[in-house]
């Protein structure tokens, strides 16, 4: 016989193994679970009743870079998730991809460049994992970094994005925040700045409000690329 | 469950990576991991998230396949409940919003002080379908719609057309006409 509270149950099971169940509900539900063997019971059951509905989903193949995080994080070797700089894997397989992408962009941007007046000295396509252009960032002589977002991150509102440039050895330096907005973020540094002097490849990392509080990139990479010195002919 | 050759070979990978057995782990990842990241990737919609999603969800199943109760659940079964909730855990920062749920929360846990186990049946992949299709549209799109694409009631409602309260009032009777239909299927497939 079911008792009007396992009807409860019931219900707040269902909605919140569909998902529908939210927010604080969902958490509330959540520490409810952990203490009630019953109510876990009730779970299981909605999970075995509605989750075989999910093999109707055609499959779709991840990217081998998932394994390997996944690889790193068990074996311990990456305790720290957010050290993506320090690995080699940072540095080997987009450069020649950006760097070919930022020889074909430097013309669209010889016209149609409205900020600085300069010719940029050297220049970067930054590029998602997904090898989608997100920004574009060029060094115009006397002071101007200019960042241009080409592709925003909606689901990333509620964080901060930081440009990161990262020397050949060492930690990675910021350069400040970037806006998440399709648009120019102008930063003002000069190129020979010891922090962009050496540097080989910028990047955009998500961060909490306001940067970085380690002054190392804490959150994940959201887009990278080499730099590109521009030739004088 | 046993019954079906593929689930018994997740399970007995499942048990070798709970002894961790790293070996048996890169197997079953290589089993499920387009299964999974499809199931994620439809609720959160964005790959970069899916990435990270199927990324702390085989670091999950990796630390906790000792849990895993063969008895209760099938593999992907349990699997796919870890990469669900992970998905929908990494929504709701984005897409939060406030649910008057939580009221209904709060009164299951003042109900709930003496809880009475009932018996565990299981119904198999066949009976959810055929019992939806017994639902009428207007409960079957919302809970498919929430199913598969992670939509909140808002958002549910928003898509519909519906006001808010219709919406939930539908998923709600459509979710208890499933159980009963899935409890009658769970009978007739014992006797």
């Amino acid at each position: 016989m079911r008792r009007p509270h396992d009807e409860l149950a019931h219900a707040l099971a269902a909605e919140y193994v569909l998902g529908t169940l939210r927010g604080a509900a969902r958490r509330r539900f959540e520490s409810l679970l952990a203490g009630d063997a019953g109510l876990r019971e009730i779970v299981a059951r909605w999970e075995a009743w509605l989750t075989p509905l999910a093999g109707r989903v055609p499959p779709v193949e991840p990217p081998a870079r998932v394994w390997r995080a996944i690889e790193a994080r068990i074996a311990g070797r990456a305790p720290r998730r957010a050290s993506w700089w320090s690995s080699v894997a940072f540095w080997r397989p987009w450069g020649l991809v950006s760097s070919g992408l930022a020889a074909v962009l430097l013309a669209f941007f010889a016209y149609f460049s409205t900020g600085p007046r300069t010719e940029p000295v050297f220049v970067a396509v930054l590029v998602s994992s997904s090898q989608q252009p997100m920004g574009v960032v060029s060094m115009h002589p006397p002071d101007v970094l200019r960042v241009r977002v080409v592709h925003d991150w909606s689901n990333m509102k509620d964080r901060s994005l930081e440009l990161w440039v990262m020397p050949e050895r060492g930690a990675p330096r910021s350069l400040g925040l970037v806006r998440n907005e399709v648009g120019d973020t102008m930063i003002t540094i000069e190129p020979t700045d010891p922090r962009v002097r050496d540097a080989k490849a910028l990047a955009i990392s998500a961060e909490p409000p306001g940067g970085s509080p380690t002054r190392e990139p804490t959150g994940p990479m959201l887009c990278k690329g080499m730099i590109a010195p521009v030739q004088r002919s | 469950m046993t019954a079906d050759p593929a689930a018994a070979r997740l399970a007995m990978l499942l048990a070798r990576t709970a002894l961790r057995d790293r070996g048996a782990f890169e197997q079953l990842y290589g089993a499920t991991r387009a299964k999974l990241f499809a199931v994620s990737l439809r609720i959160v919609r964005e790959r970069f998230l899916a990435e990270e999603v199927l990324q702390d969800s085989y670091v999950s199943i990796w630390n906790h396949a000792s849990g895993y109760a063969p008895a209760k659940s099938a593999p992907l079964t349990w699997m796919m409940a870890i990469v669900r909730n992970r998905s929908l855990d990494v929504m709701r920062r984005t897409r939060e919003e406030p649910d008057i749920d939580d009221v209904l929360t709060q009164s299951l846990a003042d109900e709930r002080a003496a809880p009475e186990r009932e018996a565990l049946d299981r119904a198999r992949a066949h009976s959810i379908r055929s019992c939806l299709e017994e639902l009428e549209a207007e409960q079957r799109q919302p809970i498919a719609l929430a199913f598969f694409h992670g939509l909140s009631h808002s958002e549910l409602a928003r898509h519909m057309g519906r006001p808010l309260g219709t919406v939930k009032t539908h998923i709600r009777r459509g979710l208890m006409r499933l159980r009963d239909c899935l409890a009658r299927a769970a009978i007739t497939e014992v006797e």
